[in-house]
């Protein structure tokens, strides 16, 4: 990624670079967009839907998206399911094992809020955004397929107005 | 055994040991005293005609006022069950360990010492296994328990 780092600094300043900018950004945001590998990551109930919607009936394939087993080889996490205090730091170690660049979709009450065990619980960690940085918030209890799929379409429609000057 | 057997056999055979507690409960229920509790559930074991050889269930509870811990029996050769009761000690709550008559027990007792900070005498394991290892925030099962972050359901005044 080096040299693409680099494109803008030096293609900007001869006439006419910006298209040549333009243009790499569109097919790299293009690639990246269209093939999110997701992290398989479920951790209560909204892991039944996750997997429906990767099933044959919602077919999450026709958006590119495939499951992947190692966080090395996935570009989102998609955290399924009530987060508790001691899953926390499993969560932030498996965001920290994945290559940059890396996407979180918080799925579900639980994640945004605490969910149902906002209140009286001692156990569950109210919002995921404690813990890793969210780009897509889901609600539902558990959001149904739809909402997950238009989530993941929010997602794409995010990852395609990246500007390659702001890469890491 | 039914109900009624089983009432009329414990309250035959251990005397003021156990006491019968009215709680209209299906099972019956019977209190033990907090000294008397290993050698009773020894006893329930052992005897032939309970054979209480089966232990489902040991937990605490926290009422607000005391401290309580309690334990379902059932026996598998003879079909019945019972539930008993112990009070426990507010200011130094304590209570013998059952793992040697109950192999069960062992994580039972180890949650009661993590969730509710009743001693268990006895074990020889009790480690922190289901809050996270660094938790420094006391016995969460505990009523008068508080947390930065806890928020207690709103009371709705009608």
């Amino acid at each position: 990624m080096g040299l693409i780092k680099k494109l803008p600094v030096y293609a900007e300043k001869i006439p006419g670079g910006s298209i040549v900018t333009t243009s790499v950004e569109a097919i790299l945001n293009h690639g990246q967009a269209s093939s999110i590998w997701y992290l398989l990551f479920g951790t209560a109930c909204c892991a039944i839907e996750l997997m429906c919607t990767g099933a044959a009936r919602y077919d999450f394939d026709r958006l590119g998206m495939i499951f992947r087993a190692s966080p090395r080889q996935s570009d989102l996490i998609i955290a399924a399911g009530t987060i508790t205090k001691k899953m926390a730091p499993r969560l932030r170690r498996l965001y920290d094992q994945m290559a940059e660049p890396r996407y979180v979709i918080a799925m579900g009450g639980c994640t945004i809020k605490g969910g149902p065990f906002y209140y009286d619980s001692y156990a569950v960690e109210k919002g995921i955004e404690h813990i890793v940085p969210v780009d897509v918030y889901i609600p539902g209890c558990p959001p149904r397929p739809e909402s997950l799929l238009e989530g993941c379409l929010m997602l794409q429609k995010k990852i395609k107005q990246q500007k390659l000057a702001d890469w890491q | 055994m039914t109900h009624d057997e089983i009432k009329s056999y414990i309250e035959k055979t251990f005397g003021d040991k156990l006491t019968l507690l009215d709680t209209g409960r299906c099972e019956p229920v019977f209190e033990v005293k907090l000294a008397d509790w290993h050698d009773v559930a020894r006893a329930l074991r052992d005897d032939q005609t309970l054979q209480f050889d089966y232990l489902c269930n040991l937990g605490g509870t926290d009422t607000g006022e005391r401290l309580e811990a309690h334990c379902q029996l059932a026996s598998i050769k003879k079909s019945h069950r019972v539930d008993l009761k112990v009070v426990l000690d507010s200011g130094n709550p304590s209570l013998a360990s059952v793992r040697d008559i109950w192999p069960a027990a062992n994580w039972y007792e180890r949650e009661m010492w993590e969730l509710y900070g009743i001693n268990i005498e006895g074990h020889d394991n009790l480690t922190r296994f289901l809050l996270p290892d660094d938790w420094d925030q006391g016995h969460p099962m505990r009523k008068n328990w508080d947390a930065p972050d806890f928020v207690r359901f709103p009371e709705f005044n009608a």
